[in-house]
């Protein structure tokens, strides 16, 4: 029977060297959720997973910066940063998103670096992040970058990273003035892998919006910023006609996809809804102060 | 009864908490799961990647290369076992492992053993085989048709004298054509002020119990011991006999607790293969399936139906039922499904004039057998479905157009047998009271409109059947209840200890309950189609009341009076002058039955008890999307007396979640015959944010006098309403029907936009 190597670095540093090779049956290992699955289904085998469980504490802290943004350290579970006082204060869009993001018994165990580095189109954290304008930190052999969040993904399942690169921190620009609301739906199970999520982040001033990110997930094949739906909003009154401005221009732009959780075409009509939906909530919501 | 304490009185009708459930929360419970035996081998099973093709060749070298794999077997090492080996409850067509053709995605065509599990899965992976591919057929209408044959020749059992005709058809999908006349259809079609017909269909669904199917076979001498988690440890028994030309003695099957069934672990499951297996290699043999396995395995059916009416003063004066049935590729029970549910397809209704064709067709599909309901909740959908189109059409009330129609006491179901302790009028009432269905509602605003639907369904108990019990009284007094009934979480354990202590008057909690071991417990036809209650609880009220007797007789041959106070240990101390002793009372019970004639489908007497079950929605639908959520859910059963409400009301609320999901989302789906959702991640079932916002489980007055203590079966029929009441109020709500499962939002959706046009 053909095993595996399982290594248990205690630093970041060490890891990365861990990773450093051509094969890609070498994977970094945190929570573990969504690699074991992948492992139990035969669709992954791995020669050797190194475990981050033992890296440097710091890269677990969640805290807020001097400027009101916050940085999550890459091996934080989302169960931590769902019940931070800091997250609540700066970005509360985020422990509401959490509530309905898998199961108490996945958060406590998933880690905010696996949920991105993953690269699933279905997950809800992706498109939270991005509206909010996150980055990622990544460090590997070459040393460290930053990546925008919204340019992180390349394909279905795929991302920019390259291998022995490991996500080391988000860092969130701070909010003050952005009001952000995220909405997913389900087409089977009320606890279903989403058919749509929508997340929105606008900033008004004078009763203008000034500035948005609207950015689709689930129904697209990777996550995508709707940038002709913020064209549509640019200084426009926030209220019930530019938003359906906004979802028509956002239905015309996406490239949604068919699969098992509903048509394309059906896809196209619910993101219209929803974005007219979760710009509403995010109004309902309020700016961050 | 004199020689027992009269307290306490009233053990039945008591809701007594389950007597296993400490045992499970605390997981001390047994499963099959857990049962490791010394020199055990793992299973893993090779199956086919074709829907329909003749086996050319397979080339088991690659995984018997693999250090640690102890043997690989084919179909062809099976026939060293046993010469024909094909199984089945109604048909002997299914073969322990594919010999000459495969008929399915899945199915069986070699197995790969070996001390370790993981060695095993991973030498499976380096069997390859050769197909040459036939054509695939997947539809059940079109499989009437086909040129695809998925059998070459029929080969019921000859068990059942009413499959004999179909001994040795050839070149037909139709594995069993069940028809019922009764008076003359075309004349009251051709009297009718109006005539509707409607198809419906639903699709293939599964059980998906949390505990994947499991059996465990340990050779000895000149026997073979089966652990295995069975709903039908008797039948498994006889079988397996059969497939040896063994005696049935030297057979034992042993079930501990079961991690739900739904009647995915009915007749041979995987009960065949671990026999043959461990009497090929002499040791012990273990097979637990994954969840994605079970999809292969077994299904429920998915149908068509077709039904079309005459209505006359709104009176219905005609019905003409066509019902197909997907069998998939092993028939299974699908055959009693499409005969024992078929004669219920006009509804419960009065009826004059009654047409009914029911047919059960071989697919290249996954095999469908009996799932929590027995074919009912297809045929539910649909007459009720068609019930509220005509009320709609005819622009009467639903529930009005029902009472106007309804099958009332005395009066003859389709097959000739009068109605007798069926509450269907209380049912319907039951419902519409609650609901305040002649009240103003409210039907929303904005995008969520509102809308409410009702749906009543019966179903006749499966017969003939006969169950045996066993009460041992023990020398100190204890006493224990030895019965085949599988508790798979129904909680027949407790109800059947509560009718000992009724019938002893002594305590439930103090009756032990001996799970089934064939060797220990005596024969019990099966646990399903809700029949346990009845049959079961027949025999152990006689298995109890003869044990009582025989106490009495003892009190009289010690020259006690009677009412005396001796206790049952003070009666063996007298006898024996120590404590020793048993007093062992039998219990055996079949009900009266009159087969059906073949060519009518009549029987003045064709089931011991109906069941009745009805639920009523209220829902509201948001426009735009297509979302359909339940706001209220009412439902309503006639089960005669309760033996323990707490029981069935947890039966209840769990039938009418699990029709839920069949309802709205769960669906198996297919690219060639591969199912591509075979897992948790793809399939949903419904979870806790699924629920109703409120739901309500009724259990109306009623008593079935044949039944023990008045009681009857209750496990499936709160699934019957579900279905066509949601796809009714979706229609009260938004002017829109579905004639199809599942009501996706998209499905909803779809419809709501074809209606603006």
């Amino acid at each position: 029977m053909r095993g595996f190597e399982l290594v248990h670095p205690a630093s970041l540093g060490e890891a990365i060297k861990l990773l450093d090779t051509d094969d890609p049956t070498v994977r970094p290992f945190s929570g573990g959720t969504a690699l074991m699955l992948m492992m139990k289904a035969g669709v992954f085998q791995p020669s050797r997973l190194v475990d981050l469980g033992g890296i440097e504490p710091e890269h677990a802290a969640v805290e807020a910066t001097g400027d009101g943004g916050l940085k999550l350290g890459a091996m934080a579970t989302l169960a931590q940063v769902e019940r931070s006082a800091d997250v609540m204060r700066v970005a509360p869009v985020i422990p509401r998103a959490m509530k309905r993001l898998a199961n108490v018994r996945v958060r406590n165990v998933a880690r905010i670096g696996g949920n991105l580095a993953h690269g699933d189109p279905h997950m809800d954290l992706p498109p939270v992040l991005s509206s909010l304008g996150g980055e990622v930190a990544v460090t590997g052999p070459a040393g460290e970058r930053r990546i925008a969040i919204e340019s992180l993904f390349s394909g279905y399942y795929e991302t920019v990273l390259s291998q022995g690169e490991l996500i080391r921190q988000v860092i969130l620009p701070p909010q003050r003035g952005w009001a952000s609301a995220y909405m997913k739906c389900t087409t089977r199970s009320a606890d279903d892998w989403p058919a749509l999520g929508v997340a929105v982040s606008l900033k008004l001033t004078d009763g203008a919006v000034q500035d948005s990110r609207i950015m689709v997930s689930a129904a697209t094949e990777k996550l995508t910023r709707l940038a002709a739906a913020e064209a549509a909003l640019e200084g426009a009154q926030p209220g019930e006609a530019a938003f359906a401005r906004a979802a028509d221009a956002a239905a015309t732009e996406a490239e949604t996809i068919d699969d098992a959780r509903g048509s394309a075409e059906y896809k196209t009509e619910l993101l219209r809804v929803y974005v007219k939906r979760a710009l509403a909530e995010a109004v309902r919501n309020g700016a961050v102060q | 009864m004199n020689v027992m304490r009269p307290m306490p009185a009233g053990q039945v009708g008591r809701s007594v908490p389950r007597l296993e459930a400490r045992e499970k929360v605390t997981g001390r419970a047994d499963y099959v799961h857990n049962l490791v035996v010394p020199g055990m081998l793992y299973t893993k099973v090779f199956r086919s990647t074709v829907p329909h093709g003749r086996i050319v060749s397979i080339d088991t070298s690659a995984a018997e290369a693999v250090e640690g794999v102890y043997r690989v077997v084919t179909g062809e090492d099976i026939r060293k076992v046993v010469p024909e080996p094909y199984y089945g409850p109604a048909f002997h067509d299914q073969p322990v492992l594919a010999l000459d053709k495969v008929r399915h995605v899945g199915e069986p065509v070699a197995v790969v053993l070996a001390e370790d599990p993981y060695v095993a899965a991973e030498a499976v992976q380096l069997i390859t085989a050769e197909y040459e591919e036939l054509e695939p057929v997947f539809d059940e209408v079109e499989a009437v048709t086909s040129r695809a044959v998925v059998h070459e020749v029929l080969k019921p059992a000859g068990t059942f004298p009413d499959l004999k005709h179909l001994v040795g058809r050839r070149d037909t999908n139709v594995a069993l054509d069940y028809q019922l006349r009764r008076g003359d259809v075309d004349a009251a079609f051709a009297a009718a002020d109006r005539v509707f017909e409607h198809e419906f269909r639903t699709q293939q669904t599964m059980h998906t119990p949390l505990e994947p199917m499991v059996s465990l076979a340990i050779p000895g001498h000149e026997s073979l011991t089966i652990h295995t988690a069975s709903q039908s440890p008797s039948f498994v028994r006889i079988e397996i006999a059969r497939l040896l030309g063994w005696p049935e003695n030297r057979v034992r099957v042993v079930v501990p607790h079961l991690g739900g069934g739904f009647g995915a672990k009915l007749y041979i499951k995987l009960e065949a293969l671990v026999a043959c297996l461990a009497l090929l290699v002499r040791r012990p043999v273990k097979l637990s399936l994954t969840m994605e396995e079970q999809f292969y395995t077994i299904s429920k059916h998915a149908s068509t139906f077709r039904i079309r009416s005459s209505v006359k003063d709104g009176k219905i004066t005609g019905r003409r039922c066509e019902v197909f049935w997907n069998g998939g590729a092993y028939a299974d029970i699908g055959p009693r499904v499409t005969q024992k549910s078929g004669f219920t397809a006009p509804g419960p209704y009065d009826i004059d004039n009654v047409s009914i064709d029911s047919y059960a067709l071989y697919t290249n599909r996954p095999p469908a057998g009996a799932l929590r309901g027995f074919g009912i909740p297809q045929l539910v959908w649909a007459y009720e479905s068609h019930t509220d189109l005509i009320a709609r059409e005819l622009e009467i009330d639903p529930v009005e157009f029902r009472r106007n129609n309804i099958l009332r006491e005395g009066r003859e179901q389709a097959t000739g047998t009068a109605m007798k302790d069926a509450a269907i009028e209380a049912v319907l009432e039951d419902i519409v009271a609650r609901m305040d269905w002649s009240k103003p509602f409210d039907r929303g605003t904005g995008p969520l409109r509102r809308g409410r639907g009702i749906a009543i369904g019966f179903k006749a108990s499966i017969s003939p059947t006969t169950s045996v019990a066993i009460v041992n009284v023990y020398g100190d007094g204890s006493s224990s209840l030895y019965l085949s009934t599988v508790d798979m979480g129904q909680g027949s354990d407790t109800a059947m200890a509560q009718i000992v202590g009724e019938t002893l008057g002594i305590e439930t909690e103090n009756v032990k309950v001996i799970h089934p071991d064939t060797d220990v417990t005596p024969y019990d036809m099966a646990t399903l189609g809700s029949r346990s209650t009845f049959h079961m609880g027949n025999a152990v009220k006689l298995a109890a009341q003869h044990a009582r007797d025989q106490l009495d007789a003892l009190a009289r041959s010690l020259g006690l009076p009677p009412g005396t106070n001796y206790g049952p240990k003070d009666l063996f101390k007298k006898k024996y002058g120590m404590q020793a002793g048993n007093i062992v009372g039998v219990g055996s019970y079949i009900p009266d039955y009159k087969s059906p004639d073949p060519a009518t489908g009549l029987s003045d007497n064709v089931t011991p008890f109906w069941m009745i079950g009805g639920t009523g929605v209220e829902i509201e639908v948001d426009t735009e999307t297509g979302h359909v959520r339940i706001l209220r859910m009412v439902n309503a059963v006639d089960c005669g007396r309760p033996l323990n409400p707490k029981i069935v009301e947890t039966q209840l609320s769990g039938a009418a979640l699990m029709q839920l999901g069949f309802t709205l989302f769960e669906n198996m789906e297919y690219d060639n015959g591969q199912v591509t959702n075979a897992s948790f991640a793809d399939y949903k079932i419904p979870g806790i944010h699924d629920l109703p916002a409120r739901i309500e489980n009724d259990i109306v007055e009623a008593e079935q006098k044949s039944g023990p203590y008045g009681a009857k079966g209750v496990g499936e029929s709160a699934t019957f309403g579900v279905s066509p009441a949601i796809a009714n109020a979706i229609h009260d709500a938004v002017g829109v029907r579905l004639t199809e499962m599942p009501l996706t939002p998209e499905a909803v959706f779809r419809a709501i936009r074809a209606q603006k046009g």
